[in-house]
């Protein structure tokens, strides 16, 4: 789900930035109030956290493997506010020291993956097991859940920014400039395959982290 | 059905190891790019990246494509490396994706050349095909900036220009924190399913499969966890006082202004005839 650079015109890659800009201040000011002095490594491990996530493959059915992306599972853990800038600072190094994602598309990438997608995934979380006990089961399915629920939220917004492109970015003959294809195509494409593989690589990676982790309860 | 989530985990993480480490190798080679104040180096960059995404001619972007390698020459990278590195994985995927493109199916427009396979008539369109070629040079110019950008700039150094972009102290402390982690974690992984390896020997069910990733990533979160605590009295012991202090000690030389001179020129005559 990272947009490389060049798939999106400047037009999205700006407005993306602006978007992020006070979402990022407004974190950053929420963290340094709430986060307790001894907890400020947590952030910095947070981030490596889900930086690595992505470097576990899961088996899914067929002998094929794919990836979670982590985003609901760190919100969980860290809190939405703190997820979003743990998983800023992990697109952020993989954009800038491994090429993965795009420079100029760190906005969109940001938007869709530390802001919409931890969003998302905590309050469908907080919604569905709302007064459950800590150790119940209701966590883990509603964990999974809002897994499966935020990451196609994410993926679709993707494919939208991708399906805009044609109508933003096209010379006079017809010739598109970014992503070729429109919205009927690439927002099909793109939440086709996150629903049908990897929402649900992401509902049984958080739902069954959360599992395990009900059993060492300190955690989180 | 076999383990094969395990092999492309430690594979993966190998992968990632030997990419730094070669990464770090050529950061400390004595070439052009080495030798320039890593403040210069990156916001010129940066402008070369955003820039790319203006151009709309694609003899331009090739030009700019061909100063990246020329670059890459200079600073004494293998340029067979640096190829593989920037083509293998995100551009040939584009390829991939872009191809689609070129026919009138998804970009109507001038026929090109058309051809039958089993009695349904595929056309390529000038459109479609202009379109694909400026989206490809597009993504492997900018993505190669950024390699080249990345491997001859100690990455440590790299993280610490940010600070020039005045981002909040807690973003960039934390990105400096990040990266030692990221290491420390992949090495965590690697020997984690090393040792799963070493003791399954027989084909999981992809079920079995899932729960041990899963229960990994528990593991992990838990060892994280518990870091915490020891790195928060570290910090402590070294004078933290919930104010993060740090060093600054770039220097700009002579070849940095000269370098930036000549990188603006090029961006200033490119933002006038685009």
């Amino acid at each position: 789900m990272h947009i490389p650079d060049g798939y999106l015109g400047p037009a999205t890659c700006g407005v993306f930035y602006a978007v992020m800009l006070p979402i990022w201040a407004l974190a950053s000011r929420i963290v340094k109030k709430t986060l307790k002095a001894r907890q400020v490594p947590m952030l910095a491990i947070g981030a490596a956290f889900s930086f690595v996530i992505m470097m576990f493959n899961v088996p899914i059915p067929g002998g094929t493997t794919g990836h979670a992306v982590g985003g609901v599972l760190v919100a969980i853990l860290l809190g939405p506010w703190a997820a979003c800038i743990a998983i800023t600072v992990a697109l952020v190094i993989q954009a800038l020291l491994f090429g993965d994602g795009g420079i100029t598309a760190i906005g969109a990438n940001c938007f869709n993956m530390a802001f919409v997608l931890p969003f998302a995934g905590y309050y469908i979380y907080k919604a569905i097991s709302y007064n459950a006990p800590r150790g119940s089961n209701r966590r883990v399915i509603a964990a999974g859940i809002a897994g499966y629920i935020a990451l196609n939220i994410a993926a679709g917004l993707t494919g939208f920014e991708f399906g805009i492109q044609p109508l933003l970015h096209k010379t006079a003959s017809g010739q598109a400039l970014y992503c070729p294809y429109g919205l009927n195509v690439a927002l099909p494409v793109m939440l086709g395959e996150h629903l049908i593989v990897f929402g649900w690589v992401e509902a049984i990676v958080t739902g069954l982290v959360v599992k395990y982790l009900q059993k060492h309860e300190n955690y989180y | 059905m076999k383990n094969n989530f395990i092999e492309r985990s430690i594979i993966g993480a190998l992968s990632f190891l030997k990419e730094s480490i070669f990464a770090e190798e050529y950061a400390a080679r004595k070439g052009f790019l080495q030798s320039l104040d890593p403040r210069v180096k990156t916001v010129t960059f940066l402008l070369f990246i955003v820039q790319v995404l203006f151009i709309k001619n694609i003899l331009i972007l090739f030009c700019l494509y061909a100063l990246c390698l020329f670059l890459a020459w200079l600073s004494k990278i293998d340029l067979i490396f640096f190829l593989k590195r920037t083509w293998i994985f995100i551009p040939l995927f584009s390829l991939f994706i872009a191809l689609p493109a070129i026919f009138s199916i998804f970009t109507p427009g001038e026929a090109l050349f058309a051809f039958k396979i089993a009695g349904l008539k595929f056309i390529i369109t000038r459109q479609g095909l202009s379109g694909a070629t400026l989206f490809i040079t597009r993504v492997v110019t900018s993505l190669s900036f950024v390699i080249l950008l990345s491997i001859t700039t100690k990455h440590f150094e790299l993280l610490r220009v940010l600070r020039i972009f005045k981002i909040p102290q807690v973003f960039v402390m934390t990105t400096g924190m990040c990266y030692r982690y990221v290491y420390l974690f992949v090495e965590v992984i690697e020997n984690t399913y090393l040792a799963i390896k070493s003791r399954v020997g027989t084909s999981l069910h992809y079920k079995k499969g899932q729960s041990i990733v899963a229960w990994n990533i528990a593991f992990l979160w838990q060892r994280s966890y518990q870091l915490n605590e020891e790195v928060y009295k570290a910090m402590l012991a070294r004078g933290y006082r919930g104010e993060p202090v740090v060093l600054n000690d770039f220097r700009m030389k002579a070849r940095d202004l000269a370098w930036l001179f000549f990188a603006l020129i090029i961006i200033v005559a490119i933002f006038y005839s685009i």
